[in-house]
């Protein structure tokens, strides 16, 4: 059964002529079809772009007229329509959004003018070593899963999307069902609602959140995926596997295990690489979710001598966190950070409005953020050490490294102990 | 969550009156007046005896407080051959103390729930914590603490040299727009130290001694070269005494005046041609542009709106858009105490040369050489830096940056504000002239990156 009115999220504050607002969708890139990955992220943007049949042209310099930004992002679950404008613009803003909405004009031309900047950004990714490493990254933990797949397209997907095919997406997106509403900032909740309702009222009824993707299962061995590019003074180095999320028992006490290992400044992984050797700039490890488990990874980038020993160091400390574990005196500074340092994750409208969203969007346990302090202060010692071994494989590891593979290759493959594959990519690979 | 406001406090001239009642000289604070910083807060100026202003905003929509610590040194105060000094100083600064072992301040700052970091730039380096509001005292001891009591030896100024020169590979050596900025820079300027990248050459960064960061630290890190500034869910008068206790003991320096030599006035332009691993062709721009408290500064910046802000700019428009040549357009005006750049970075698309972008570009630079800009082009650039202005407020963070930035930059720190007001005075023809003052070819520097051979598709188009 549909519902009678639209889901609005609010968070007021009037201090600043200020408002946020945006329309999140529960579903994304990971329903592009086979072959027509980047579907979502083109047609959005083509929404964007074409609202009220207008040009993109006219569109631009009213936004710009507002004192306002508008931008549309894709993920793997879902798309965000979303902004900041001045208080006095609101209502232009708002009409501007259901236009967006309800009358998107997806002009031909534009779709191909906007395939042809998307394959201009897949060139210009070339550039950025992160990107890259990154890129390769999430693809080999989560070969064969969709979240291995591209959210932005590749230049064979981009070709074969048409006008019908981004129709097609639209029409499943932005149904009334579907649609999560957010505002912060100076705006009162009559305001909001009849804001949102305007917009609600003009789209298709029904739509529904699809599934989750599976979860994702580790396989593999230790992989060693080797992103060549020539003449690198500096690797790009990630390490990891299949992490957690808030739905697992555990979560809240892998959350503070790893903040030990790797969530801070003074976390053993800057201690050890950055403190100690000076041997990258940063040294962190990181744990991720979406609708389902994101990845566990460690991030560093020491300079190409170092790359072997900083990876062989890495490996020996993440074995040593879960043969061993984090210590009493450890535990409890880290439960001490991650209560204190909650002040930060929502002394703003806007930071309150994103926890409620992250919410909602990612399935996570109803007041997930709300109860963080009680469910953190609730793990004990031998839960987060338990979680450490029950999360985190050393057996089915990732690792990518991106950097001169002449110059350094031999010496990165014999740092890694029990390696099953090793795979040598040129960095320009699609 | 509440709206801020301000809870009834003593007056500022009876609340120093109480402070200072049997202070002595240099603990003393005073009350040196005050600004409006929007319509519902105010910025409270005091000053201690020993010369450390303190900036101070009260503000109770969170239960948060954050510390900034403005040193009025940057890379401008360095030599040839000690370059990235400062830079490298506020990472020291992160070290041991003479009560702290190496590492305990951040351990302890995170126990606290704080957020840390610092930056360096040209004209400053500052330092800021956020933290939940009952944490501001302890925080106060540990910033006082390092301002004069940092230890340095040798392993840690070796290490912390490793991981700056880590920091350059990664922003500049591997980073195709950071290497190429750094060029545009070092070939704009023939005298002046903005001429240097802050973060040094690499050679300078691995030649630095103990006896260097010590030479700095005794020179520049002094009260009276600082600001504080303390936004947040603060009681005055408590703050006030605390910082009295930590840095009261604290003695002025002498601070020398860098050793600065004019610019001399570009008169033909300068072009360096650069080849990088990238895949396409980029263009690097730098016009000679006014320090920020030049009055023609504001226009500028709306010159700079107009022709860079946003999708509906005119160059964005014209490259990305229309032409289809670039993948990115960006331009910024340098905001800094002795005249700048106003800097262009274009991303070409493949196929596209750089003199191709170039021919591109400066058509709309003739455009605004030789028309007024419209009213409606006028508005949209209005717009979108009140927009801007208004985002970085967003947080106590966002309002300490602005605050600090305008005050070791101008001296003013609630120059935000001043400047939103003044934009209502900016006239279309106005800008025209200014565009012809500043936007000749002869005052501008051009860097051209050319994709290395057979590792990048380029070629010819259109």
């Amino acid at each position: 059964m549909s519902a009678s009115s639209p889901s609005v999220l609010l968070e007021r504050d009037a201090s600043l002529p200020l408002i946020h607002a945006g329309i999140s969708t529960r579903s994304g890139a990971d329903e592009d079809p086979q072959g027509l990955e980047g579907l979502t992220r083109i047609a959005g943007r083509l929404m964007r772009r074409t609202a009220g049949g207008k040009s993109p042209d006219e569109i631009d310099a009213r936004v710009d007229r507002m004192g306002a930004s508008l931008g549309l992002d894709a993920g793997h679950g879902g798309v965000a329509l979303s902004g900041v404008v001045l208080e006095r613009s609101f209502a232009d803003f708002m009409s501007l959004l259901e236009e967006t909405l309800a009358e998107p004009g997806l002009a031909m031309d534009e779709l191909e003018r906007l395939k042809r900047e998307t394959s201009a950004e897949l060139v210009e990714i070339l550039d950025s070593d992160q990107q890259l490493a990154q890129r390769w990254f999430l693809r080999s933990v989560f070969e064969g899963h969709p979240y291995g797949r591209t959210v932005i397209g590749s230049e064979g997907s981009l070709a074969a999307i048409s006008v019908e095919d981004v129709r097609r997406c639209l029409a499943r997106e932005f149904r009334r069902d579907s649609l999560v509403f957010a505002f912060a900032g100076a705006v009162d909740a009559e305001r909001a609602h009849r804001a949102a309702s305007a917009i609600w009222q003009r789209l298709p009824d029904g739509g529904s959140v699809p599934p989750p993707p599976p979860e994702p299962v580790a396989a593999g061995g230790r992989r060693l995926v080797f992103v060549d590019k020539p003449e690198r003074t500096q690797t790009q180095i990630l390490i990891g596997g299949i992490g957690s999320h808030p739905r697992d028992a555990d979560h809240f006490a892998l959350l503070l295990a790893n903040t030990v290992f790797g969530g801070t400044f003074t976390a053993r992984l800057t201690q050890e690489v950055r403190a100690k050797r000076g041997w990258s700039y940063g040294a962190y490890s990181s744990l991720g979710y979406d609708r389902q488990r994101q990845a566990f990874s460690m991030w560093t980038f020491p300079k190409a001598e170092d790359a072997a020993r900083c990876i062989e160091l890495e490996l020996e400390m993440l074995q040593q966190w879960w043969e061993s574990g984090i210590t009493e005196e450890e535990f409890v500074w880290a439960q001490r950070y991650l209560v204190q340092s909650q002040a930060f994750a929502h002394d703003t409208a806007t930071k309150r409005i994103g926890l409620r969203l992250d919410e909602m969007l990612n399935d996570l346990p109803a007041g997930y953020h709300d109860a963080f302090v009680e469910r953190i202060q609730a793990v004990t010692l031998e839960q987060a050490n338990a979680a450490v071994r029950n999360r985190i494989s050393l057996e089915h590891l990732v690792v990518v490294v991106l950097g001169t593979h002449a110059a350094i290759g031999g010496e990165v493959k014999k740092a890694i102990p029990s390696l099953a594959s090793e795979r040598i990519v040129p960095f320009d690979t699609e | 969550m509440s709206s801020p406001s301000a809870t009834k406090n003593a007056p500022p001239s009876l609340l120093t009156q109480r402070l200072n009642k049997g202070a002595s000289k240099d603990r003393q604070v005073h009350h040196l007046g005050g600004y409006a910083f929007g319509p519902l807060l105010r910025i409270e100026r005091y000053a201690m005896g020993n010369g450390l202003s303190i900036l101070l905003v009260e503000d109770h929509a969170a239960l948060t407080v954050v510390y900034h610590t403005w040193f009025r040194v940057g890379s401008r105060h360095e030599s040839p051959g000690k370059t990235g000094i400062a830079h490298l100083f506020e990472h020291l600064m992160f070290n041991e103390t003479e009560h702290l072992a190496a590492g305990e301040f951040d351990r302890e700052l995170e126990e606290l729930g704080a957020e840390s970091n610092a930056s360096t730039w040209l004209d400053w380096t500052h330092y800021d914590i956020a933290v939940p509001s009952s944490a501001f005292e302890r925080v106060a001891e540990l910033e006082s603490e390092r301002m004069q009591h940092l230890v340095l030896r040798e392993p840690q100024v070796e290490s912390e040299k490793e991981v700056v020169a880590n920091e350059r590979r990664y922003r500049v050596e591997d980073d195709v727009e950071g290497s190429v900025g750094e060029q545009l820079w070092a070939t704009a300027f023939e005298r002046h130290p903005y001429r240097w990248p802050t973060i040094g050459w690499m050679a300078d960064i691995q030649g630095f001694t103990v006896e260097d960061c010590q030479k700095f630290y005794r020179t520049y890190y002094a009260p009276n070269n600082a600001t504080l500034v303390l936004v947040g869910d603060l009681d005055p008068e408590r703050a006030l005494a605390k910082l009295q206790e930590c840095y009261g003991g604290y003695r002025a320096a002498a601070i020398p005046e860098p050793p600065l030599e004019a610019e001399p006035e570009q008169t033909a332009e300068r072009v360096r041609a650069l080849t990088k691993l990238t895949p396409t062709w980029k263009l690097n721009l730098g016009y000679r542009s006014p320090a920020l408290g030049h009055p023609d500064h504001l226009p500028l910046s709306v010159l700079t709106e107009v022709l860079f802000g946003g999708r509906s700019s005119r160059l964005v428009k014209a490259l990305v858009r229309d032409r289809e040549m670039a993948g990115d357009v960006r331009g910024s005006l340098s905001p800094l105490r002795d005249p700048g750049l106003l800097e262009i970075f274009v991303s070409g698309r493949e196929g596209f040369r750089a003199d191709q972008l170039q021919s591109a570009v400066d058509v709309e630079i003739d455009r605004v050489l030789a028309e007024p800009i419209s009213l409606d082009e006028l508005e949209r650039a209005k717009a979108r830096i009140e927009l801007g202005l208004l985002q970085g407020l967003q947080t106590n963070e966002g309002k300490a940056s602005t605050i600090g930035f305008y005050e070791v930059v101008l001296g003013n720190p609630a120059a935000g504000f001043d400047r939103l007001q003044a934009l209502s005075e900016i006239r279309p023809q106005p800008l025209r002239d200014l565009a012809v003052r500043y936007l000749g070819r002869n005052s501008r520097t051009v860097i051209r990156v050319e994709p290395q051979p057979g590792l990048a598709p380029a070629g010819d188009a259109e």
